[in-house]
Parts: C-alpha cells; structure tokens; sequence
C-alpha cells in the first residue's frame, strides 16, 4: 500500500552535505531563525502542557533550566549545550525524536547558541503547543445523518400480531404484506440438532437427545436452550466467531513468524467471557481499556490482547516506526469492522468514498490508539513479579559477570583464531583487513568493516586451541554459570497485553532483530518505555498524516472520535485510575459503548442474527456504511438493537430471545410444492426467512461432531494450544516458528478452537472447509463446496482413523449384531433411527464391507455435515 | 444455474486427455464411457469458466519464481561500471540501504556476458540455454519492489500487498477466468524439493476470497495431492463401494429439498473429487513422455531433474487446462544454500542454481513453442527483488529491491526487448521504472483482463489485484490487438 523503503530513504538524504559554513559567521534571529524549528520541532513535546524528559522549551528561562538529564544550553557555548548536541546527532537520542532537523537547521542553532542564545520574541503560546488542530476541518454536512445508521436506533412499535414473540411479529407481518407464507415448525429432531450445532457446535448424544425428545413439557424446548447456553462448549462455538473478527492467532506472521506463547490467554478469556455471559459493553471495554479500568483484572489486562492480534514483522517498532502506523491502522480496521461495521480504514489516505468518515476522525482514532504500546504484563501479584523480576535481574547481573570472566579468558585464543579466519575471505578482504585503519581506502574500509564485524569465533573453535589449565578453567565458569541459570525462579504467567507507554523506548524482545536497511538495532538509550516516576503519563505526540504517507507529517492530532456518529460531546479524554496510562483508550471505549453510539448495538445483534440464521438483517456484517447491504428488516434490527442495550448487552439473552421464536424453529424443507413456487418467486433467496437456510457446517464444527460422534473428543476446555500431526509435505511448505506436533490421540483429538493458529500456515483440515483467512478481521465466513472437500472428508488419515474408532465404538457399545449397530451408528451421528431403506442400504453394504467403512459414509453425509 | 443432476451425467466427461485404460481400475466397465474430454458446458460454482473481460492473448500462466533474490546484475543486467569503480563505496545515491550488516564496496560480476540471438541481448554465462531463446522473451529491466524483506516482498510478487491477507494473482486469475478442466485445480503450486518458498503458502492464499480458489500444491509423485487417495488400508474397491453407498444416502437426502443446488453441488463435488483421484496423477505422470522431451527438460541430469520434472509437470497441466502454474525454484531448506539469497558468494549460489533452471526453462519454452502452447500460455520467469551492486563480505550480495529484472515470454509478446533500464551499477530503476502493480495490471490485461474491473466485493468494498494503483506496460501490451470478446 505504502513503501515502508520510501519512508527510510527519504528521512536521509538531509544531512548528507552538511555544509560547514563557518566562513560567514552570519548573525542568527531567533525570531527569524530559531523559532520556527522550536515551532515546528520541539515544542510539541517541549512546551505547554507537554514537557518530556521534564525540558521545557517555552522560553529562555525555563531552557536554561534544563531537563531531568540536566542542562541542556549553555549560551556562547553549542559545543557544550546538549541541546545542540543532541539535535546534530552528536548525543544520543538524536532529537527530534523519528526525525532530524535539515544542516541549515542545525547549524543555525549552533550559532544562535554560540552567539549568546538570545530569545527576543515571546515564548510559545499554550494554545500552540497543546491543541494544535487541523487548518480548517469543514463542519459536518448537514446531509450527513442521513443514513439510518448513522442515526440513533429507536425502538419501534412491534407490529400487531398474534405472535407472541416480537420477532415473529416483525418478520411476519412482513411475509404476510408480501403474501409469502413461513414454513411449518421442523421436527423435534431437527430443532434438537439445529439447536445443539447452533449453540454447542456438536450434535446431541443419545443420552442428550432422549432427555430432550422424551421431555413433553411445555418448557422442553427453552430448558434445552438454557441447558445449552450453560455448557462450557458454549463458549468455544460462539467466542470463536469473535476470534474471526479479533484476527486472532498465535503466531506473529511474516518472515519468522515467531510464536507468541501467550497469545491463548486472549482465546480463553474470550471463551470464558461467552461463558459467563458478560454484557456486551463490558468485554469491549476490557478488550480496548482492560488496563485503564477502575477494577484491572488479570483478565481485563489479557482482554487487551485484541488490540495486539495484529500480524507483525519481526522488527522493533523502535527500529521501525514505518511499521506502527501498519498496526495501528489494523486496529483501527478491526474496531472499525469488528464493533462499529464501519470501514474507517478507508480514511487512511483520503476522506472516505461513500461514507462521511473524514481522513480527520481516522487520525483521531490513531491519536486514541497512539499511546498503546505491547506488553507482557504477570499474571501474579505484584510483589511476587516484583520478586520475580529482581530474582532474575540478580541471576542475570551473576552471569554477566561469570561471562566477563569467560571473555577475557577466551580472548586470547580469539585473537588467535580471528587471522586464520579472515585468511577464508577472498584476497580484497584480505588486504582490507591487513592495511592499517588510517590507510584504508574508502571500499577497503567498507570491506574490511563489514568482516571485522561480524566474523566470530565459536566455543568449539576455542575448544581445539585451548590450553589444559585455561580450559579447566573455562569449564569451572561454565559450570557456575549453569548453577547459577538454575537458580532462576519458575516462570510466572503473563498475558500479551497492551498498556501505554511511549514506543519510542521499545526495549529488546525475544526475536528482535535490525529493521532492514538499519544495519544494526539502535542502541538502548535513556528514556521509559513504561511510564515511571511522578506525574501523568503523557503520550508521545501522533500527527495528521497528508495522504496517508507516513513521511507527510501534518498537524498535531488529538483524541476523538467518528464525528457523524458521534452524539452530544463526550469525553475523548477520561482520568485513568493510576497515572500510568493517558485515558484516551478508556473514553474511545466508553463511547463505543455507549448508548450514544448508533453502531455498536446493531452490529452485535446482527452478527448473532447472522450465526443463528445464515444471513444477517445486514448481510455485510462488516460494513453498515453506504456501501454494505441495506437491512432487509430494518425495524427489526433497531428492535433487537434497543432490547439488546435494555437487557444489560446480554448475548445470552439474545439467544434465548431468537431461539424461541417461530421464526428460528422454522422448517427447512416445505410440504406444500405450489406453496414454495409461490414463495420461490417472490423471494428466491430467502431472504425475508420464510423458511430456515440448510447451511454447511463451518470447519470447526465438521472437524469437533467427527470427534464427539467416533467418541474421542477430548471434552477439556481451554489451555495451551495443541498440534495435531500434520503431514510431512505441508511441514515442509514452511520453516520459521513453531509445529511441535504430537502424536495423534487425546492430547490433540480437543476441540479445533485449541489448535495452533499459525499464520503462515493454516491447519490444512480447516482451511479445505473456508476457514477464514487469519489475518484480517473477517465477521461472515465464506461457504464454498469444492472437489478438495470431498477429498479430505473421503480420504485424510483423521477422518479414517476417527471412522475406524468409530466402528469400535458401536463394537463395544452393541456387539455381536450389525443391525444394533448400524441403529446406534444412526443415533449418535443423526439423532434418529435409520429408514427402512437406509438400514437395508447399510446391512448390504455391511455384508462386504467394514464398520470404519460404514461409519466414514456417515460422516461424508449430507445430513451429517448440515444444519437444517 | 444447472448442476448435476446424476453420476451418470457426471460420468460421461472423463479428465482431459486422460485413456480409457487409466480409467478403468477405477469405474466399473458399466460406467466406463470413452469421454470427451474437458468439456465444462454444464459446470457451474466457483471454478466454471468465466469469459474475459475482451479478447484474450493468453488462457494460462506459468510463473516461475526463483525464491531468494536474482542477482541481475549477474544475470540480464550486465553493468560495465561494475568493473570500472571496483572496490570503491558507491556514492551519490543518498544513504545505501542493505539488509544485513553496513553496506561494502561495488562488485563487478563475476561471470561473463554474452549476446544472443538477432537481438543481441546480454546475457551472463550462467544461463546460456536461456540466451538461445533470447528473441523470444521480453526483458523487463526496471521492475522495483517495496521491501528488502524476503517475505514482505514474496507477498508483494505473489498479492501485490506487503502485508498478509490478501489473495494471490493466480487466485485473481482463477477468480476471474475459472478453470477449462473441472477434473484439475485451477491453480496449481509446485514449489522447490527443499521445501516451500519464503512466506508458505500465503503466496498462494485465495485471501478474503474463498478457498476454492487457493492454490493447491502439487508434487512429483503418483498421490500429486493431499489427501488424493484414500490411506493405504483402504483400497479402490472400498472406496468406491463407500462413495457409491454415500451417493445414494444423498440423493435420498437431496430428494426431500428439491431445488436446493446447494446439496446437489456437494453431491456433484464427490463425483469432481472422485475423478481428480484419476486426473491429477496422469497430469504429472512424465512417464509417457519420450526420452528426448524428458532430455530437453534435463531429466538427464541429476542436477536439473529436479527443476526440470517441475517445468515439464507444469506443461502438462497447462495443456490439460490448468489456468495457473506456479513453480518455485529455491526452497527453505538452507536458506544461503538452497534459494537464490546469495548473501556469502554470488557466483557460488548462482553458478549452482543458474545450472539447476538453465536448460529446465529452456527447454519449456521450446517445448511449448513447437507444440504451439506458447501463443496461449504466458510464461513468467521472476524473483521477489534483485541484487546489491555492492559486495556483501567480498563475494556476496545483499538484497536490493530498488531494481530487479524480470521477463516475459509466450501470449503473443515481442521477444527481443528491453524494456526499461537501472542505473549505471543497478541500485535502482532509471528509465521506465515499473512498480509491481503494474506487472500485475499487465498479467490481467494479457489475459483478458481489465484490473480496474476484475474486482471482488469483500467487506463493501470492491477489491482489486492492483489496489488502487497499476498501468499496463506498454510494450508488452501493444503488441496484440485488444478485440472485445
């Protein structure tokens, strides 16, 4: 989309010529001169209410003052003033921060300092260095409310009706007016499967299924609902649809595609979340402010790891500030998607094409975000990570000393080594390497530089060469320095979490390594990367960005929102509860959540729609915008969305609430042929729901009922993820980050939400069945029925040996007679007893054949493989 | 829409080319009917042949893609200032951006050049078969990418985006043209023995698309796909037994919702899938052809049988109506070692694999030119970024995505050219300089395509190959008329 390169060559080319123009010791203005580089470079986080590093640069005064490292200008004296050091690059960190000032520039200030500093215009107004908006951000049109979603839902009358439930009001008046009629109620054997594959993603066992088809009470249907929505597996069905929209994985991606051990703590908070039934407004505030809550939890904090689902390059963001704007723009399009239905990605570059989202509220989210910064956060009381982290700074500060001694042991034997290895390099290297340092030519320092720098020696070089006492000696460090590894506390458990801080400071994590182009990491410098010491945390200042292109640093950007769906004036700035964080993530939740918001509720609802139904009221889950699908029954959805904030955002009860419908226990099949043309022809797709949608079941789904059916689905929930066995030629596709495979069994036959998502390489079972895409946000699945599905379910090892255990399992459970056994075969899978064609069917097919080859035609059923 | 209906209809296409013989272990004699072949009148769902945008210059694509980097400077970019400045820092380009380590001085190369065919284009010694088919291919010399990053620019050759999630142009291809042989995939993906390229196999993800048109990966032996055969303990009357009791299980089924065409797809698939078990192995099964196209292909040498068994797999796939091949030469086993990613000394690395694709590529085009596949087929022959001009540690180059070269030949284009430049050393594209948008735009258009057009709606918005960006390279797109279809 953007050239990250571009963004690193261009930030170059300024000081190549640093012209030394001492000759004409002009006289500098700092009206004239100094000014407008303090305007344009330093007063944005050296002045008014922003004072980093404690330096305030308002006015001579409090410059001369200097910072929390000390003074900083010393008139008549640049050479001595960090200030001038720090800006030429002669003092680390080169300022200002991710850029640097132009030679003139610099040399301006050299000489405006060694002139005596004088400051004779007025210091910064406080209104420039704190709100420095847009030029002129035009006021929202008048016209651009004119769009039901961007308006307040309301809730309205429910239709009169007979139908108790006002869903079966809404959506029937609405067939009656079309003259189309609904289809009967299915079966109790349908609704039962219906409702366990709707909700648990399995299909019942006999014992479930008779507790319910022998039920007669009137309340046997809403007992299985309530039943249901309070299994455990509930959450592992309908947190996964979630985790689509989080681009949930657990590994980084790109070229290493680290692992992130940590990452499947989000996935169990999610789940538990589905579980407990925690209102809607509570699990986003968790996910987008989880740190900034008046009560932090250890699962708030991990909630925090959806803003951190974003694939990511190996890279430092320190090292590589092009990339940041990349991971905030994924978290922009995930809420965007995911909470609002609204494509603000698009306003990146430009005002939005079809929506009024301007290119402003875009940078006002990112300003929102800004601060946001990864990391692992223990899960353990604070004095025990405290303990923790000192226990390992001690072991850490032992060895350093251990491997100083090891250093100065080894180097003479290094010193040794080193000649008979440059000695490998060709004859130019050589000679490079053999010429004084002074003498190099230009391309021999070059050379010579990059050998020098990173040929090394190796322990086992050393070994060859090292002489009996000194290798005693070695061996009595190493050995302590084992001792000492030892004496390292247990891990603690931390979540993948994000909390604010100032990226600026990224400290070195496990697999960084230089961005490209950068040579080599910068170095650690001064600075917090997590807020410390006393005052307010104060984010790093965030810019309009013109065209989108990271290098086209517009004004300065402040906290806010989507201003055409923003209702009244809420706060885009709320006090956090420690000092530690800014609060801008906890006013962009809190108006997401709000009832002002006129997105939020109707997106939940219509996603639940969606899985229940097939279709969402809007069939673009993703996009409400001018460009999505209008809802095919908007009263509806606004009726859903009111009752939705008015029943506490509870998912749950919006199951109970759709479950119970007439609408939802419709049939899929149509008795009345003339009836159905009839219908066929006012709605071919069905998509006023006259009658129920036969609909594949997803990948997990197929992969979890072939488990519970062959009996060997291991029930556990949660955890580390595990790794089915994969086949040696689809390893072979990919060599960076982790399969730790295990055998097949137990250990791995749990449920597909458990399986490692890696991103580069999807788990090849579910990726045949539509699995979405991992890294993207991605609300409604694709629903594809190809050749290669067929070969999978016909033909994988999985699905032979579960078909095999299957066939044992009807063995142990009917022995001795094939009839019993092709009944049972019917019961588990299918929830009834077979026809009396079916069973001839199976018995011929039984007279030559297997049960394993009996039980795998089971699970290649369509009536196995489908809701309906 | 029409589905179909019955086995029966089913039966009577049997794969394209495919003998009655290689049928018959399969499919009783009852059913066994000698077959038209690949006729796709009645096929429909995701892979049904679609009708281009206008007159197409090509049906198919074969991509070769030499994972690692190619030094062009090595290879069809000759660079006499190379020689001249040897030893000294390259200057005057504003800060030198390598991946590894500091940069080192200008290198010449270290092979010879030489000019071929009426042409006269330069060519390095390592690819002297290549040469000789000089007047066939046009040199694109100007091609430039957006990261230095293996995989981020795998993702940008393969997606057009640096970032992961978006389809692959053989995905595009398939999406907007289907596939002539419903009995194949449509996309097709052979990568190196060694192992796969940088990025796996989201270089031939379908994205936010549906999975139907990923491509699938195909290998050198008698099971070509995943899960193609049943597992060894069950055998091909057992299977066929279980596939003729399930269709009839589903076609009660499929009787008590009539009109779904849905469930009727899913049934139609299993009969699809059946006959891939037949087709896809006798696409890949070379041992029909004779000894001298296996020669031409260098299956003669242990050295180039490898490359050359996955050019000669892809001709047959295409002649079968596969609409995009995929190969990679360079896999992740030892990455200095096994990919073109010459970081410790270039002409080590690419004498070596120079050796390995020299006569398995040329021997593809004269292959597909004497049996007249070429006017059809597009073969593109590329990398994911070129070479630094500038040693890396005295013999190796470092990655430069600034300028890459690039051809193209077969689909009616002008052989012989050159199209665009880099500059004098080859750090960056100078004349003409070619994003690889453009290179996508230009694929799409010799196939029919328009990029503006061939557009897929995901999340409201109408997707493109080409983003919001590409032109069509004018030299490789005048030379065929454009006529609307």
């Amino acid at each position: 989309m953007r050239s990250f390169l571009t963004a690193i060559l261009v930030a170059f080319t300024a000081l190549t010529a640093a012209a030394q123009d001492k000759s004409a010791a002009r006289n500098v203005s700092f009206a004239g001169d100094i000014r407008p580089v303090f305007e344009k470079s330093c007063w944005n986080c050296h002045a008014g209410s922003n004072q980093l590093g404690g330096l305030n640069l308002a006015t001579r005064e409090d410059a001369l003052k200097g910072g929390a490292h000390g003074t900083v200008l010393m008139p008549g004296d640049a050479a001595k003033s960090r200030l001038y050091k720090l800006v030429a690059g002669e003092e680390k960190l080169r300022m200002p921060l991710g850029g640097q000032l132009t030679a003139t520039e610099i040399e301006s200030i050299r000489l405006w300092i060694d002139q005596g500093a004088a400051w004779d215009s007025g210091p910064v107004s406080q209104s420039k260095a704190t709100s420095q908006g847009p030029v002129t951000e035009p006021p929202l049109s008048p016209h651009a409310r004119d769009y039901w979603a961007f308006q307040l839902p309301v809730r309205p009358p429910v239709p009169q009706s007979s139908e108790k439930n006002p869903i079966d009001a809404f959506i029937r008046s609405r067939l009656d007016a079309m003259g189309i009629k609904p289809a009967p109620q299915a079966d109790k054997v349908t609704l039962l499967r219906r409702a366990y594959l709707d909700l648990i993603g399995m299909p019942p066992t006999p014992a479930e299924a008779s507790e319910f088809l022998n039920d007669s009470s009137p309340d046997a249907w809403e007992k299985l609902i309530d039943r249901l929505l309070a299994s455990p597996h509930y959450g592992e069905r309908w947190g996964r649809y979630w985790l689509d929209v989080a681009r949930y994985a657990d590994s980084n991606g790109f070229e290493h595609d680290f692992d992130r051990p940590n990452a499947w703590r989000y996935r169990d908070y999610v789940i538990r979340s589905f579980n407990e039934d925690k209102p809607w407004s509570d699990f986003l505030r968790e996910q987008i402010a989880g740190d900034e809550l008046p009560h932090v939890t250890y699962d708030s904090i991990i909630a925090t790891g959806f803003l951190r689902s974003y694939a990511k390059v190996g890279f430092r963001e320190k090292d590589n500030p092009e990339f940041r704007y990349e991971y905030l723009d994924d978290m922009i399009a995930t809420i965007g998607r995911g909470v609002l239905g609204l494509t603000v990605q698009c306003a990146r570059c430009h005002d939005h094409k079809f929506d009024p989202i301007r290119q402003e509220d875009y940078y006002r989210l990112q300003a929102s975000l800004w601060g946001a910064v990864e990391v692992d956060t223990p899960l353990v009381p604070k004095q025990q990570a405290e303990a923790w982290t000192r226990e390992n700074a001690a072991v850490d500060a032992r060895v350093a000393a251990l491997k100083g001694q090891l250093k100065a042991l080894e180097k003479p034997y290094r010193d040794r080594i080193l000649p008979a290895k440059y000695a490998k390099f060709p004859q130019n290297i050589q000679e490079a390497i053999a010429t004084p340092e002074a003498k190099r030519t230009p391309g021999q320092a070059l050379l010579a530089g990059q050998v020098i720098r990173t040929v090394s020696v190796s322990e086992a070089e050393i070994d060859r060469i090292i002489s009996p006492a000194d290798k005693q000696e070695r061996k009595r460090i190493l050995d302590l320095i084992a001792a000492e590894e030892k004496q390292r506390p247990a891990p603690i458990p931390q979540a993948m979490a994000m909390t604010d801080g100032d990226y600026r400071f990224t400290p070195d994590g496990p697999g960084d390594e230089p961005a490209p182009g950068k040579g080599k990491k910068q170095e650690q410098v001064e600075g917090s990367y997590l807020h410390t010491g006393d005052g307010p945390y104060v984010p790093p200042p965030s810019y309009f960005k013109i065209r989108g292109d990271v290098n086209s640093k517009g004004h300065l950007t402040q906290p806010g929102f989507i201003k055409v769906i923003t209702y009244g004036n809420p706060a885009t700035v709320l006090t956090p509860p420690t000092p530690d964080t800014s609060g801008r993530r906890l006013a962009l939740a809190e108006w997401l959540v709000s009832r002002d918001n006129p997105l939020t509720a109707r997106v939940i609802v219509n996603r639940i729609w969606h899985h229940h139904f097939g279709r969402g009221i809007v069939a673009t889950l993703d996009n409400f915008g001018k460009n999505g699908e209008a809802p095919v029954n908007q009263q509806l959805l606004e009726w859903l969305a009111v009752e939705f904030m008015d029943r506490g955002w509870s998912v749950k009860q919006m199951h109970r609430l759709i479950m119970t419908s007439e609408t939802y226990k419709m049939a899929s099949e149509f008795p009345d042929a003339a009836t159905l043309a009839s219908n066929m022809a006012k709605d071919p797709e069905n998509r006023f729901d006259w009658r129920r949608r036969v609909e594949r079941l997803d990948a997990e789904a197929i992969r979890d009922s072939i488990l519970a059916v062959s009996g060997s689905l291991n029930p556990e929930i949660g955890g580390r993820p595990v790794f089915p066995v994969l086949p040696p030629e689809v390893l072979k596709q990919v060599s960076t980050g982790i399969w730790s495979q295990k055998e097949e069994g137990p250990e791995v036959w749990r449920r597909s939400v458990y399986i490692y998502r890696k991103r580069t390489l999807p788990f090849p079972f579910l990726d045949a069945f539509d699995l979405p895409n991992q890294n993207l946000s991605c609300g409604a699945r694709n629903i594809t029925t190809v050749p290669t599905q067929a070969l999978t379910l016909m033909n994988d090892s999985f699905v032979q040996r579960q078909s095999e255990i299957f066939g044992k399992r009807l063995v142990t459970e009917a022995p001795g007679d094939k009839g019993k056994q092709i009944r049972l075969a019917y019961r588990i899978a299918l929830s009834r007893e077979p026809s009396a064609r079916e069973f001839e069917l199976a018995q011929d097919f039984l007279a030559t054949r297997t049960l394993a080859d009996f039980t795998s035609v089971i699970f290649n059923l369509n009536e196995f493989l489908y809701t309906r | 829409m029409q589905y179909f209906r019955s086995r029966r209809d089913f039966l009577f296409q049997s794969c394209g080319g495919i003998s009655g013989l290689a049928l018959a272990w399969l499919l009783d004699q009852d059913r066994l009917l000698a077959g038209t072949c690949d006729s796709n009148s009645a096929i429909s769902g995701p892979l049904a042949p679609r009708k281009p945008h206008f007159k197409p210059r090509a049906t198919r694509v074969i991509s070769l893609f030499m994972s690692g980097g190619v030094s062009h400077v090595d290879t069809f970019d000759p660079k006499p200032s190379l020689a001249k400045y040897a030893g000294t820092p390259l200057t005057g380009k504003g800060d030198i951006i390598v991946r590894q380590g500091n940069p080192g001085p200008l290198m010449p190369s270290p092979f010879r050049f030489s000019k071929y065919g009426q042409s006269g284009l330069d060519v390095s010694e390592i690819f002297p078969n290549i040469g000789s088919k000089a007047d066939e291919i046009a040199l694109l010399r100007s091609v430039y990418g957006q990261s230095n990053d293996h995989v981020q620019a795998h993702y940008e050759l393969s997606t057009g985006m640096i970032r992961m999630g978006y389809p692959s142009l053989g995905s595009w291809v398939t999406y907007g043209l289907g596939s002539e042989n419903q009995n194949l995939p449509g996309f097709v993906v052979i990568y190196d023995a060694h192992g796969g390229p940088f990025g796996g196999p989201v270089n031939w993800s379908a994205g936010f698309m549906p999975a139907a048109y990923q491509g699938t990966v195909f290998r050198a032996s008698d099971v070509p796909i995943v899960d193609l055969k049943p597992p060894a303990s069950v055998t091909p009357e057992e299977q066929r037994s279980r596939l003729d009791l399930l269709m009839k299980l589903n076609e009660m089924d499929a009787a008590k919702y009539p009109g779904n065409t849905e469930l009727a797809a899913r049934i139609s698939s299993y009969e699809l899938a059946y006959r891939m078990q037949a087709c896809a192995p006798e696409a890949v099964d070379i041992s029909s052809e004779s000894q001298a196209v296996k020669k031409l292909y260098g299956l003669d040498d242990a050295k180039t049988e490898p490359f050359g068994r996955q050019c000669l797999m892809a001709r047959r796939l295409v002649e079968r109506g596969v609409r995009f091949v995929q190969l990679y030469h360079g896999g992740l086993g030892i990455q200095n070692v096994d990919t073109w990613d010459a970081h410790e000394n270039v002409e080590d690395n690419h004498r070596r694999h120079g050796y390995e694709v020299d006569r398995p590529i040329a021997g593809l085009l004269t292959d597909l030119k004497q049996s007249g596949l070429l006017d059809s087929t597009l073969v593109i022959w590329h990398c994911e970024f070129g070479r630094m001009p500038i040693s890396q540690r005295g013999l190796g180059r470092d990655h430069n995505p600034g300028a890459m070269s690039m051809w193209m030949a077969g689909a009616g284009i002008e052989g012989g050219q050159v199209i665009g430049s880099s500059d004098e050393f080859g750090y960056k594209a100078q004349e003409q300089p070619i994003p690889v948008h453009d290179v996508h735009a230009t694929i799409l258009y010799l196939l029919g395509m328009d990029h503006t057009k061939l557009t897929y709606r995901f999340n409201g918005r109408d997707m493109r190959l080409t983003d919001v960006y590409g032109n069509l390279i004018p030299q490789i797109a005048r030379a065929g008329e454009r006529k609307t279809a």
